[in-house]
């Protein structure tokens, strides 16, 4: 089975009954099953082909939710191209993508219904716009046509990434590229097995393991609505895996931490006895108690991606009963290169590659192939050649193969930013938006503390023409980037300015040398 | 515990500093360490703590402990 039509068909048919899905609604849990969630895709299918559209890139603008699942399944399990966005980028950004697409239709959440009449006189190739509700999906006529599938080479999906030169590069994935790494990421789950995604679906991540990886297995899939309710939900599902990236780990660890301390300085009271003589019969308790708050009781397996984990966090959950498994990948791979498995696996490491991935290195570089890597990137043939070279995907990381096969991680290559989210930043995306200001000659982005520090060269001539102090220029600056975060999704807000006295240093070719950029230059 | 005290612990749970140490301006994310998702999560938590329902809208514009206490008190006052 090398393509999404006959996966999820073949989990139709092998677990209709199965619930698939779970969601909050107002506090009350509601749920579908295969065969339910079947019929919308099946009515999305046949709505779109008597539209007219084949082979056509359909956007969705909006977060997890049962119609974003029914409208991608309905686009990819026929012969359309799913093309989905992330809903928390601002107006001007989304129309660019739906642009850039080429996106015929889109399906849109209601929290964004302001850009619908904006996309629809900005993208004169947008026929049709659905919105992501109950009321929509229920308004589609009933399917009375069979819509076949497409093949295993046709692209099934284009995800954005950020991209090194300023622009987000469109990931083409085909159908083979998708199914493969559905059938070769190991991952023990029965059918019926409760999973809860907290990452936002339009993340490979996300979308191919959460989604497709998880509902080929017969799984239940839960919606997390918040990142602020994740604790709370994870009591209400009480899942027994879960995607992470390595932020929400560190954040939930704090809770956990936070009550093991409480509960042992009580044991200590209560007892009379110091912390390292209390019972384990006592530490049991507490942290089963903790378990069962904090994870809801079931939790055992959370995989992690997208940056790196302190190995401290794997240690402390297996305390708990909890495997922390961390596994590599990126877009252009769909996602999953290399993970850690229940059976498989060495903390510090990535993991061993799956098995329809092959590595290799070139000056320190990982470099990847295999039916997992995507076709390019859509309409820009020379990222694609610098990325693809000879069928090797350049991953951008450095790393080494250890003895028994892991794959760890050293350094980067290129200049990507990646935050603890797992969301990867691109400096020069927002560099080229601040060096706009007449006041800044100079910028150079990077990431500190988990958050993004703008380090800023003022215009000289600038300063002298306007006779401004060292507080006016950075009042001044500062009050751009605030105007320049209220249009940004959180993770790339800037979070800390630093005013330099000396232009950056820069290379013989007259390049900014990022790796100076906190030096002052001796030479000015 | 008073409101504010209780407030402050669940504070105190994401960062070092103890809760009757906590003074009204300390901001979150430069002073206390919190990173995007500690917030969020301490938002969840006053939710289920105090009975309020937060808009994540309301609470971009919050960046220091007090600010946060005085929303808590306005929406504590409208429900």
């Amino acid at each position: 089975m090398k393509n999404i039509r006959s996966i999820w068909d073949d989990t139709v048919k092998k677990y209709a009954k199965l619930p698939a899905l779970r969601w909050l609604s107002k506090k009350n849990i509601c749920e579908k099953s295969y065969g339910e969630i079947d019929e919308k895709v099946k009515d999305v299918r046949a709505m779109l082909e008597k539209g007219g559209y084949r082979g056509s890139h359909i956007a969705l603008i909006g977060t997890s939710s049962e119609q974003w699942l029914e409208g991608y399944l309905g686009i990819v399990t026929g012969v359309n191209i799913a093309v989905p966005l992330d809903a928390n980028l601002p107006d001007d950004e989304l129309i660019e993508l739906l642009q850039r697409a080429d996106c015929e239709a889109l399906f849109l959440s209601e929290a964004r219904a302001s850009l619908k009449e904006k996309a629809l006189e900005s993208c004169p190739k947008i026929r049709d716009i659905w919105m992501l509700t109950k009321e929509e999906f229920e308004a589609f006529p009933k399917h009375d046509i069979e819509v076949s599938g497409a093949g295993d080479y046709e692209i099934a999906t284009i995800i954005y990434t950020s991209g090194t030169t300023g622009k987000s590069k469109g990931v083409m994935l085909s159908q083979e590229n998708l199914a493969e790494n559905v059938n070769n990421v190991v991952y023990d789950a029965n059918p019926g097995c409760v999973v809860l995604s907290v990452l936002p679906i339009h993340h490979a991540y996300c979308l191919v393991m959460d989604y497709l990886k998880t509902l080929s297995l017969g799984s239940v899939v839960c919606i997390n609505d918040s990142f602020m309710h994740m604790v709370r939900n994870m009591s209400v599902f009480k899942p027994e895996v879960m995607l992470m990236v390595p932020l929400m780990i560190e954040t939930i660890y704090k809770k956990v931490a936070s009550a093991e301390q409480d509960a042992i300085a009580r044991a200590m009271e209560a007892t009379g006895v110091p912390e390292s003589a209390i019972p384990n019969n006592v530490l049991y308790a507490i942290r089963r108690g903790i378990y069962e708050k904090v994870f809801g009781g079931k939790l055992r397996i959370i995989f992690t991606g997208g940056a790196h984990l302190d190995s401290f966090y794997i240690e402390k959950f297996a305390e708990y009963g909890i495997d922390v498994l961390e596994g590599y990948g990126m877009s252009e791979c769909s996602p999953v290169i290399t993970s850690n498995t229940p059976d498989n696996h060495k903390p510090g490491s990535i993991g061993k590659p799956l098995k329809n991935v092959e590595i290799a290195f070139e000056n320190g570089e990982i470099l990847v192939r295999g039916s997992s890597v995507m076709k390019g990137y859509y309409k820009m043939p020379d990222e694609t050649a610098e990325t693809i070279t000879d069928g090797w995907l350049h991953t951008g990381d450095k790393g080494y193969i250890d003895e028994d096969g892991y794959l760890f991680i050293n350094g980067r290559v290129k200049n990507l930013i990646i935050m603890s989210n797992g969301e990867n930043v691109s400096p020069e995306e927002i560099e080229n938006k601040l060096a706009l200001h007449p006041l800044i000659a100079e910028v150079v982005i990077t990431g500190e503390n988990n958050g993004l520090t703008a380090r800023i060269f003022p215009e000289p001539e600038q300063v002298d023409k306007r006779k401004l102090s060292e507080e006016d220029i950075r009042e001044e600056i500062q009050s751009f980037i605030d105007e320049f975060n209220k249009s940004q999704p959180t993770y790339r807000h800037i979070t800390a300015l630093v005013i330099r006295k000396t232009p950056f240093i820069r290379n013989t070719t007259g390049k900014i040398k990022r790796q100076d950029a906190l030096k002052e230059n001796p030479a000015a | 515990m008073s409101k504010e005290m209780k407030f402050k612990t669940i504070i105190a749970q994401y960062c070092e500093v103890l809760p009757e140490k906590m003074k009204g301006d300390l901001r979150f994310r430069e002073d206390l360490g919190f990173s995007s998702l500690d917030f969020m999560s301490f938002l969840g938590e006053l939710e289920d703590e105090f009975d309020v329902e937060l808009e994540p809208e309301q609470a971009t514009s919050i960046s220091t402990v007090g600010e946060a206490l005085e929303l808590l008190n306005e929406l504590d006052m409208a429900s």
